[in-house]
C-alpha cells in the first residue's frame, strides 16, 4: 500500500475512535453544514476541545471548512471514506483467494464421507 | 454511493466449506497446514512463529522468488478450537516494523454439509479503542457511508 494512503487510513480511523469525535460527524451529518460554534452546542466539552477534534477531523479528510463573510462552516467531505473503501476491497480480494486455497487444500486433504 | 452499507466498512467473508470444524479449525492452527493455503500462488510461506493461545504471537513470512520477504504477525486474542479464532493482523515493513493493526475474527460454525465459515476483519486505533468504538465505528460507517456524498 502506498505510504500516503496508509497515512491518510491511519488517519480516518484514529479520528474515528473517539466518541466526542464520532458524534460530531453524526451532527454534521444530520444537520448537513454547521456553523463552527454551533457544533459545540450539544457537548460538554469546551470550545478549545472542540477544535482541536475539528482539527483532527480535517486532518483525517472527514471533514472540510467554508468561509463566508465572518462565518465558519464546517461539513462532512463527499469522498471521506474513500481510504476505507480501497483499503477494504484490497483485504477482500487477498482473502477470497485465501479462502479458495484452503477450501482446496481441505478437499484435498478430507476423505469424502458422504460417497463412501 | 447511497446504498452502501457497513458490510461495506468492515470486511466480512462467509464459506460453506465441506468439512467439520474440527478439521477446518486445524488448518488454521497446526503450521504445516496453514501452509498448504496461507500463501498467495508464486509466494513461498513460512511460519516463525504459531503460538496458538491467547496472548501467543504468530509470524509469517511470504517470499517470492525475484523480490523480497514480506512478513504479516500479530498476537491471538480468542482461540476457542474448533469454534473460534481471533487475532491481530499487520504486515511488517522492510526493517520489521508493524504498519496498520487490524483485528481479524474467524468463526466456525457446524452445518449438516460441513462448517459456516465467516471471517471478519476491521481496523482499530488500539485493542481499547477498538472494544470501546467498534460498536459505534459500525454506526457512524454506516451513516457516513449512506449520507456522505
Amino acid at each position: 500500500m502506498p505510504a500516503v494512503h496508509a497515512l491518510q487510513l491511519d488517519n480516518v480511523f484514529a479520528a474515528l475512535a473517539d466518541q466526542t469525535r464520532r458524534a460530531i460527524v453524526e451532527r454534521l451529518l444530520a444537520e448537513g453544514e454547521l456553523n463552527v460554534g454551533d457544533v459545540a452546542a450539544p457537548f460538554a466539552v469546551t470550545p478549545s476541545a472542540i477544535s482541536r477534534h475539528l482539527q483532527v477531523l480535517e486532518l483525517a479528510g472527514l471533514i472540510e471548512r467554508r468561509i463566508e463573510r465572518q462565518w465558519r462552516f464546517v461539513r462532512v467531505r463527499a469522498d471521506a471514506l474513500a481510504p476505507v473503501e480501497s483499503w477494504l476491497s484490497r483485504q477482500r480480494r487477498n482473502w477470497a483467494g485465501a479462502l479458495d486455497r484452503l477450501e482446496s487444500a481441505v478437499a484435498a486433504q478430507t476423505p469424502r464421507r458422504q460417497k463412501s | 454511493m447511497s446504498d452502501h452499507t457497513m458490510e461495506e466498512t468492515v470486511l466480512r467473508l462467509e464459506r460453506l466449506i465441506p468439512a467439520p470444524p474440527e478439521v477446518l479449525f486445524a488448518f488454521w492452527t497446526e503450521p504445516a497446514k496453514l501452509l498448504t493455503w496461507w500463501g498467495p500462488d508464486g509466494y513461498e510461506a513460512s511460519v516463525h512463529s504459531l503460538d496458538t493461545e491467547p496472548g501467543g504471537r504468530w509470524r509469517i513470512t511470504l517470499r517470492r522468488s525475484g523480490s523480497g520477504v514480506r512478513a504479516v504477525s500479530g498476537v491471538y486474542r480468542i482461540v476457542e478450537p474448533p469454534r473460534r479464532l481471533a487475532f491481530t493482523w499487520a504486515w511488517e515493513d522492510e526493517s520489521g516494523t508493524r504498519g496498520q493493526e487490524t483485528e481479524v475474527t474467524v468463526t466456525f460454525e457446524a452445518t449438516p454439509g460441513g462448517t459456516r465459515l465467516v471471517l471478519v476483519q476491521q481496523r482499530f486505533e488500539s485493542k481499547q479503542a477498538c472494544d470501546n468504538h467498534i460498536v459505534g465505528w459500525s454506526s457512524s460507517f454506516d451513516r457516513l457511508t449512506k449520507t456522505a456524498r
